[in-house]
């Protein structure tokens, strides 16, 4: 695979995260229930007391992080790969996390959270540690 | 110039910076993990909502001496009519019922200026259908408010399977309702084909989530309205608009 389609690629799929991240945080603010796809559980997820960090919701945390990897796309540096792989190994190791509680504590699923921890992040995670792992281009 | 290799093995000293920064933000992610936990405390109330309920008595004396018809609580002579879309099993709506309606009624309801008009939406799982069935039930007895307040005081963890016929036994005789008639009627045709008018009303209007709520005045077409809170300034706000016409 090329370069520029690995990075078109990252691009992508930073920006379905951002979507997807972004829709949870808009959930979040909202002060009714939404109705999610997939049947219940976005309910209780987005009003247990794991939702926030520091009294930040996590999906918003999760929308910065998307947008910092976009912005490290534009910017395509060899440091800039290097740090959108490490936010996004940091992401998949917070989305672990984050499905562990579902299952484990919160005993309830959210599908876009799902979606979100198990598709996406780890996808930008294979995709930015596959770029940056790779030589930068010779300059000659 | 000689074409650019793309996919040229990683130099060493870039692999040694990308296991050093990846490892460095899982650590950072741990750390934060970590403190989160920490901070927080052991606070579970919002998931582990499974309780013992208020005190009997104590959430019927919200609704003393208010007239019911069915799903209608307050003043039939009450020209407006603010109409909440619920699941039973819906946190958010636990919130809104302690949060926001003891207000609505006390302003509202009791000088007999608005009725409110319960309406059930069951779509977060097998539990919710269970519970609105009996709460539309409980209606036939004159007490559909005070038996959803009471299930929403038992609420549990969602589709966990907490509305036992255990709990709607004991909220059924805490309130006076005759339990065999109650469950009879939640077994009911009848008591199935409100339940799905109402499922039918939300799909006709949309109602992408609960609690969601509309205002009536008369017998005008209701128009949906959004509290940005609970708190009863917000809903103050949209009643005494439409209590103004």
């Amino acid at each position: 695979m090329s370069d520029r389609a690995l990075r078109f690629g990252v691009g992508a799929v930073a920006l379905v995260g951002a979507a997807v991240a972004g829709y949870l945080t808009y959930v979040h603010y909202q002060p009714e229930s939404l109705i999610c796809t997939g049947g219940g559980g976005c309910e209780t997820v987005q009003e247990s007391s794991y939702a926030e960090l520091f009294g930040i919701p996590v999906a918003l945390l999760g929308l910065l992080a998307y947008l910092a990897v976009l912005g490290l796309v534009i910017w395509d540096s060899e440091l800039a790969r290097t740090l959108a792989a490490a936010i996004a190994l940091g992401g998949l190791a917070f989305a672990g996390y984050l499905v562990a509680l579902q299952a484990l504590v919160i005993d309830a699923w959210c599908v876009w959270c799902l979606v979100n921890d198990l598709i996406v992040v780890p996808t930008l995670a294979v995709l930015t540690v596959w770029r940056a792992a790779r030589a930068a281009p010779a300059a000659t | 110039m000689p074409p650019v290799d793309q996919t040229a093995p990683p130099s060493g000293s870039g692999r040694r910076n990308l296991i050093l920064a990846a490892g460095a933000a899982v650590l950072v992610v741990a750390a934060i993990v970590v403190a989160s936990l920490v901070f927080r405390g052991g606070d579970d109330e919002a998931t582990e909502t499974t309780g013992t309920g208020t005190t009997p008595g104590e959430i019927g004396a919200l609704f003393e001496g208010i007239p019911q018809d069915r799903a209608v609580l307050g003043s039939p002579d009450a020209t407006v009519t603010m109409i909440q879309f619920e699941d039973l099993q819906c946190p958010v709506c636990k919130r809104y019922q302690e949060e926001g309606l003891p207000g609505i009624v006390e302003e509202y309801v009791q000088p007999g200026k608005v009725k409110l008009r319960f309406a059930g939406l069951a779509f977060i799982g097998p539990d919710s259908e269970k519970a609105l069935l009996h709460v539309i039930a409980a209606g036939a007895q004159g007490k559909l408010w005070q038996y959803a307040d009471e299930l929403y005081a038992n609420q549990g963890a969602e589709n966990s399977g907490w509305v036992t016929d255990a709990l709607l036994k004991r909220v059924a005789g805490d309130l006076g309702l005759d339990f065999a008639k109650l469950q009879k009627d939640a077994d009911s045709k009848a008591v199935l084909d409100q339940a799905n008018a109402m499922a039918t009303e939300a799909s006709e209007r949309q109602v992408p989530g609960t609690p969601w709520f509309y205002v009536q005045i008369g017998d005008g077409e209701p128009y949906e309205v959004r509290p940005s809170s609970f708190a009863v300034e917000e809903f103050r706000q949209i009643l005494d608009d439409a209590l103004a016409g």
